[in-house]
């Protein structure tokens, strides 16, 4: 089977003044047609630069391959192939929900009438009807996020990008909208690959769980996830998750301890100095 | 997740109720009025120095002719400089925001413009625009296009660079960049400039009727203060002071219209 999607030696370094910094280091991934991929990592490793690549906002170091449908291409004509959700939802405050969950849609060349009634056909999968014509200001954060993933379906790709979606949510709201995606991707099935901080995050969603390494990040681990589909909220006790858990916890705890004393590097100072 | 939306479907934020705020302020008017009636007449004040509100208003009312024509003249002139302002303002606060050269180049030409008092040149504009309607509106113009033209680059510059990734993500290119995202996250700021520039076309309207014009409310000022009429000066103070209020009402009017919502956080 072809990769949807297949990363190989991805890195990326920043030059600042003098200095060059490395932010990936020879990242492969590779998602196959309607994978679910989380991917966790210490703060700081390199995961948003992973996704402005994916997503084709920057250009990779030379040397890396990307290649979609098993097709090399080159990583700005990445633009416009992905559908990219940021942390923040961006939502505009001058539009009304509808009208912020068409304007991927609208900006890709739908016709606005168009775009509306595919929208208001699925203002139920994303518990929205009947907040169609409120204004961002007037949503909780969980709707606010709802009305971004809607933004993001809505832009009809193949590959979809969530970068840490349900990050400022409370812990029941981000539980119940972990739940409330699986469902819509499983009705969709697109290709997604899902940043997150939390490991139950990744576990619960994914088909497969990326752990990064401190930076400059590489994929440190791959662990599959043989949990079976649907997932009910009970998962995440049972005992081949909680199992999952302690091998991931083990891989993740290492890299943030490395991040960790690499920022404290930085920020003590020298006790020669004192 | 079913979630019943709320009752209302008001924007959070906005005012109350305008109704109950005009009734305040006419409250506070007439009381206003009331004082400067009562004590103009109880402590004797000579008319040359003040005349009783009344005196004023029967001023108005037997000119009300003319005087309508003075409001509607110099109206006409600010708010034809206003939206000549406008329109610069906003065309040069973009073209600045896209070329950063052009605003180091042109940006402190236009502060420096600014700290030229208008009045020192009022001559010259009569003399190049005539003295009718097009050398008050261009003095208007003058003075309304600055704030305009400084906000909208600053609310383009709000624009965080995150934003217009996402925006490109979805095939964005320049053009839709400025309409769908910069444009929009620049109007409120845009407006409060607006809200400036509408007092200031109105004050370059009139100065640039002292400087030489046979009509509007610069010409009853003048005229009054000349032949040492004080009520007929009073009233022209009166009616510049309602119309560049009613010019500023409009102008909330509008912002509360078309640029509603609060800059996001």
């Amino acid at each position: 089977m072809i990769p949807k999607i297949r990363l190989q030696g991805i890195s990326k370094r920043f030059v600042v003044g003098s200095r060059a910094a490395p932010a990936l280091e020879d990242v492969n991934l590779s998602l196959n047609s309607g994978d679910f991929v989380t991917l966790v990592g210490p703060s700081g490793c390199g995961k948003s630069t992973l996704f402005n690549i994916l997503a084709g906002l920057i250009a990779p170091d030379p040397g890396g391959e990307l290649y979609i449908d098993g097709k090399l291409e080159p990583a700005d004509h990445l633009l416009g192939r992905v559908a990219f959700m940021p942390q923040r939802d961006m939502l505009m405050p001058w539009r009304t929900v509808l009208d912020n969950a068409i304007l991927a849609a609208e900006i890709d060349g739908v016709p606005r009438a168009v775009a509306r009634e595919r929208a208001r056909a699925s203002l139920d999968r994303f518990g929205l009807r009947g907040f169609e014509g409120y204004h961002p200001g007037q949503l909780s954060g969980g709707m606010r996020q709802r009305v971004a993933l809607m933004r993001t379906f809505l832009f009809d790709r193949d590959i979809m990008l969530l970068d840490e979606p349900f990050g400022a949510l409370d812990a029941l709201t981000r539980a119940m909208m972990q739940r409330w995606l699986l469902e819509v991707w499983e009705g969709a099935k697109r290709t997604v690959l899902f940043i997150t901080h939390d490991i139950d995050e990744a576990i619960f969603l994914g088909d497969r769980v990326q752990v990064m390494s401190a930076r400059p990040g590489h994929i440190k681990t791959e662990l599959a996830v043989p949990l079976p589909r649907p997932r009910s909220p009970d998962v995440i006790t049972s005992s081949p998750f909680v199992e999952l858990k302690r091998t991931l916890l083990a891989a993740v705890e290492d890299e943030s301890r490395k991040a960790f004393a690499a920022m404290n590097q930085h920020v003590l100072p020298d006790p020669g100095e004192a | 997740m079913a979630t019943t939306p709320p009752a209302t479907g008001a924007v959070p934020g906005a005012a109350p109720s305008t109704g109950w705020n005009a009734a305040t302020l006419l409250v506070a008017l007439g009381a206003v009025m009331l004082t400067w009636e009562l004590a103009v007449r109880l402590l004797g004040v000579s008319p040359d120095k003040l005349p009783a509100p009344s005196a004023v208003l029967a001023t108005i009312w037997t000119g009300r002719v003319a005087l309508a024509g003075a409001v509607g003249t110099t109206l006409y002139e600010a708010v034809l400089g206003l939206l000549a302002g406008i329109t610069f303002g906003t065309l040069s606060g973009i073209a600045f925001s896209r070329f950063r050269l052009l605003e180091r180049m042109v940006l402190p030409y236009f502060v420096a413009s600014q700290a030229v008092p208008i009045i020192a040149f009022g001559a010259i504009i009569i003399m190049w625009f005539g003295n009718g309607v097009a050398s008050k509106a261009m003095i208007a113009f003058y003075l309304s296009f600055f704030p305009v033209a400084v906000n909208t680059l600053g609310g383009i510059r709000r624009v965080s660079e995150e934003e217009i990734g996402l925006l490109r993500t979805f095939g964005a290119g320049t053009l839709t960049l400025l309409w769908k995202l910069q444009l929009p996250t620049a109007l409120p700021s845009i407006f409060t400039a607006i809200r400036l520039g509408a007092g200031l076309a109105l004050v370059g309207a009139i100065v640039g009727e002292w400087f030489g014009s046979s009509r509007g409310l610069g010409v009853v000022l003048l005229t009054a203060m000349f032949d040492n009429q004080v009520e007929q000066l009073w009233a022209g103070i009166l009616l510049t002071g309602l119309t560049g209020t009613a010019l500023f009402a409009l102008v909330v009017f509008l912002q509360k219209k078309i640029a509603w919502w609060h800059a996001e956080v």
